[in-house]
């Protein structure tokens, strides 16, 4: 079953679309990166999900409604960032007891837990944390209410190393006990890898791919070696990446469909295979030049 | 992971709750505007002093007229504020549409007008006992009329929650277009310049009067209502087409 259908989604701010046309389904109690560089329109999409702004044409429905003003969508999804808000006249823990009363799925005994766990003291408030620990609160918050639609924008801003790895298991621990539909959108794919089932890699405000992360992990593949010998094999083929390192030597990446004996012959002649990491890939694949940052430097 | 139904009632019963607690700074913030406005009152509205042949009679008039003034300049006040980004983010952040945010709002803003007309009205009896107590003063005042004082509760938290509703229309038109923040006071001390200059009565006078000077209470009950229900309305379908958390 689909719960969040998009069909040809447009979101435009003064004349500009953010996003433009988009049109995907996803599955229930799948858990979907949302990946892009910065402004391609990841927030403004989540947003549109969330019911917090409306679209500005096409259709999208979120558990078959429109969520735009949407009392249902609004108890079956929860969207935390590090902007969510919250009244700075509660103590944390009648946060927690506000958040109860408000989602039917909340966990109570499972926040508290959490809540302790990363230390914090319920007599805080809100307004008084620091980045890190608000957004490791609203986590809190975002994996306790269980709502069949969790949405993380950004979820992990400021945390350090640590608290970012206990969320990433936290989630996908109380995901396998209790399965739902996860969005998030982040700039740690690698971190995610092991996280996530399905890619959603967004670009000039379209949606560049749409795919299971084990297929991205294959998706391409790098060649490394003297031009003169690894170019020829890129003629015809996608390339994504393309940059020089040192005096003679390429190093290209290119859609991986060559065949198992394609490569061994690309190997004899001397041209190092390389597999291309996803969050790599993802980068290289959202850049708007083939070279990258390096393209600035040449040709002066 | 099962769906859960929502319906409206239940959500903003919620909301409203949950309200109270959160904004418990708007009404100590009452109380705190109503002790002040007691500090003010206590020189009386007015006096009058007259002796002869060495007879000397003092006389001060209290009236808690300016408690219940600055009650309404609150509601106004408190309106505006709760429709600003942050209270509207608080909703959002739980369960909500603009709907439920805007009923609860209300309700909110009802609760806070009954609780400063009972306070308001019952400041005149703090400012008796000051009188008394503290000045050494002898008191007089008129009989206690239960009914009476029951009605001028009722009235007086009609009006400031029809002023809240006003408060309520201007935070929402503010948040539509901030132009609006220049353009309501410029309306309104606009209108008085241009009546003073022709020489017309105030038009803001006759609204006043229209309001305050029915002496039927049933008609006033109907026009304080309509109107409050009006302002209330169209705020509300103001505040259903904005985005939230841009």
């Amino acid at each position: 079953m689909s719960v969040i259908e998009c069909k040809d989604l447009t979101k435009s701010y003064l004349r500009k679309k953010v996003l433009n046309q988009i049109s995907f389904t996803i599955e229930e109690n799948k858990i979907t990166g949302v990946i892009g560089r910065n402004g391609v329109g990841k927030t403004t999409l989540l947003k549109i999900m969330a019911g917090f702004i409306r679209e500005t044409s096409g259709e999208i429905k979120v558990l078959a409604q429109r969520p735009f003003n949407n009392l249902y969508t609004s108890v079956n999804t929860i969207f935390v960032d590090d902007q969510m808000s919250f009244p700075p006249a509660l103590q944390l823990q009648e946060l927690l007891e506000a958040a109860q009363t408000f989602y039917p799925n909340w966990d109570m005994e499972f926040a508290q837990r959490l809540f302790k766990y990363f230390n914090f003291d319920p007599k805080h408030y809100h307004n008084t944390l620091s980045k890190g620990r608000t957004s490791t609160f609203n986590a809190i918050v975002g994996i306790a209410s269980r709502c069949p639609i969790t949405i993380f924008d950004e979820p992990t801003t400021g945390m350090d190393e640590a608290v970012r790895k206990d969320f990433y298991r936290a989630l996908l621990k109380d995901y396998i006990a209790h399965p739902r539909t996860i969005l998030i959108s982040s700039h740690h794919l690698e971190e995610m890898e092991d996280l996530l089932e399905d890619v959603l890699l967004l670009k000039n405000g379209e949606v560049h791919l749409h795919i299971p992360i084990s297929d991205l992990k294959e998706w391409a593949i790098g060649l490394q070696g003297p031009a003169s010998v690894v170019l020829p094999w890129t003629e015809g083929k996608e390339v994504v990446y393309q940059n020089q390192i040192g005096l003679d030597t390429t190093y290209v990446v290119i859609k991986n469909d060559l065949s198992e004996a394609e490569l061994a012959q690309i190997s004899l002649n001397g041209v190092k295979v390389i597999p291309v990491r996803a969050s790599e890939l993802c980068v290289y694949l959202t850049n708007e030049t083939k070279g990258g940052i390096d393209d600035v430097f040449i040709n002066r | 992971m099962s769906l859960s139904t929502a319906n409206l009632k239940e959500t903003v019963k919620k909301q409203y709750f949950f309200k109270l607690k959160a904004n418990i700074d708007a009404i100590s913030s009452l109380i705190g505007i109503q002790l002040i406005a007691v500090l003010f009152s206590l020189g009386g509205i007015g006096g009058s002093l007259s002796s002869s042949e060495g007879l000397r009679i003092d006389i001060n008039y209290y009236s808690a007229d300016v408690v219940l003034v600055f009650t309404m300049i609150w509601a106004l006040v408190t309106a505006i504020t709760i429709t600003t980004k942050p209270y509207r983010n608080h909703d959002f952040t739980f369960v909500t549409n603009r709907l439920s945010s805007s009923l609860s709002n209300i309700l909110f803003l009802l609760t806070g007008s009954l609780l400063g007309a009972v306070t308001a009205n019952l400041s005149r009896y703090l400012l008796q006992v000051i009188g008394y107590f503290v000045f050494d003063q002898q008191v007089y005042a008129g009989p206690f009329d239960f009914p009476i004082f029951i009605l001028g509760i009722i009235m007086s938290a009609l009006y400031i929650f029809c002023i809240s509703s006003i408060g309520y229309l201007i935070g929402a038109l503010v948040q539509v277009n901030k132009l609006f923040a220049i353009l309501v006071p410029v309306l309104i001390i606009g209108s008085i310049f241009l009546d003073a200059s022709i020489q017309k009565e105030l038009s803001l006078m006759q609204v006043f009067q229209f309001y305050v000077m029915e002496s039927n209470f049933v008609f006033f009950l109907i026009k304080i209502l309509v109107t409050t229900a009006l302002v209330f309305l169209a705020s509300i379908n103001i505040l259903n087409r904005m985005e939230v958390r841009r």
